[in-house]
């Protein structure tokens, strides 16, 4: 017997029959099921949830995703990879919210170190871990929520000469970065790889974000072209309050979900302001030359 | 000359305590001068009330869009009826 067959019927054995608030039945299977097949079958638990998915067995962790993507929708996830640049405060949101969502591999990409002024806001950093790589905690964490998820840390930062070599093996980009030049570099390497790229920044209580499909306007559209542009903006003088990363970082998740299960349809070619000081979202549709 | 709208978002929405006004101008360059002179020295006291000093005039601390483009993209500097310039703060963080 092909050792998918045995895991499938492993997987069998093992599941068990749940209820939904709504009174739909599911057959699910759980954590402790999962390992032990993993275990007695020798492959990864990833390996082992997409096998029960295709059997329409959902693994409990993801019975909540269901409503809106569906078992289809987790498995595009399961075998995705996604690239987050930065793992600070949009970065370190994006990367716990990507776990839990249940994305297959998790690339973190970030050089520095956690120190006191992140606390406010870096979702990743803890008084015990101050004065450790952010990539490193970061990984650390996406294996405590979700062991099934490969996760990939490079502890550089980002350049325009290593970018295409960091970025080649995501499906999809999403920026957790804090300056302008490493963004417009994210995003010249992700229209030559062909890889969408989720966009997003903060400053004080506002926020923007837009997907950039290669074939989308971009950074230019709202930046004006890279040369000559300062490395940072108004959030030098305004700070960025403890909710502010996380209401952008959350928007940024949903992106990539989009894109990568198909379902709804992402911010392209608009940028999207949330305004939480004022109340106020806007939308600015962008258009190029 | 043209009618133009032009839409403050975010801080700048804040401080100048509106979101949109209307102006007459029959190119860029005029209309950013009426956009000084209406609104350059209210921002910049709404700004230095928060201990953030800026420098220039608005346009060189701002993001500013012509009809979804940053105007630093823009070659052609005539006005059209119904253009729109968008005015915001520059945010780089994460």
């Amino acid at each position: 017997m092909a050792v998918s067959e045995e895991i499938i019927q492993d997987i069998a054995k093992c599941a068990e029959t749940c209820i939904a608030p709504d009174g739909k039945e599911w057959r699910v299977i759980g954590l402790k099921a999962v390992a032990s097949v993993t275990q007695a079958r020798a492959v990864s638990a990833r390996r082992v949830e997409i096998a029960a998915l295709e059997q329409g067995i959902i693994p409990r962790r993801y019975l909540r995703n269901m409503g809106t993507i569906g078992p289809d929708g987790q498995i595009k996830l399961l075998r995705s990879a996604v690239a987050v640049v930065g793992a600070g405060g949009l970065g370190g949101t994006t990367i716990e919210l990507l776990a839990r969502q249940g994305i297959g591999h998790i690339a973190i990409i970030d050089g520095d170190r956690f120190a006191e002024e992140d606390l406010n806001r870096q979702l990743m950093s803890t008084e015990e871990d101050l004065g450790e790589y952010k990539a490193i905690i970061a990984g650390r964490r996406v294996k405590e929520i979700n062991s099934a998820i490969a996760v990939t840390t490079f502890v550089r930062r980002l350049t325009r000469r290593n970018a295409r070599q960091l970025l080649k093996d995501a499906k999809v980009v999403v920026d957790g970065l804090d300056n302008l030049s490493s963004r417009f570099a994210v995003e010249e390497a992700c229209r030559d790889l062909g890889i969408p790229f989720v966009y997003g920044t903060i400053a004080g209580f506002s926020g923007q974000l837009m997907t950039i499909f290669p074939e989308d306007v971009g950074l230019s559209s709202i930046y004006g072209p890279s040369r000559g542009l300062p490395e940072r903006g108004i959030e030098t003088k305004t700070g960025n309050p403890s909710a502010t990363a996380a209401m952008v970082a959350a928007w940024q998740v949903q992106e990539v979900v989009k894109v990568i299960t198909g379902v709804g349809k992402p911010l392209r070619n608009h940028l999207l302001m949330l305004d939480a000081g004022e109340g106020v979202v806007d939308e600015i549709e962008l258009t190029r030359q | 000359m043209a009618s133009i709208t032009i839409r403050f978002y975010s801080l700048w929405r804040l401080y100048l305590g509106k979101d949109c006004v209307s102006l007459d101008a029959d190119n860029v360059e005029e209309a950013l001068a009426q956009l000084e002179e209406r609104f350059g020295s209210q921002l910049r006291e709404q700004l230095q009330a928060r201990g953030i000093k800026v420098d220039g005039k608005m346009q060189d601390y701002s993001l500013v869009l012509l009809n979804g483009i940053n105007l630093r993209n823009v070659k052609e500097s005539k006005l059209r009826e119904g253009d729109i310039l968008h005015v915001l703060p520059p945010g780089a963080g994460g």
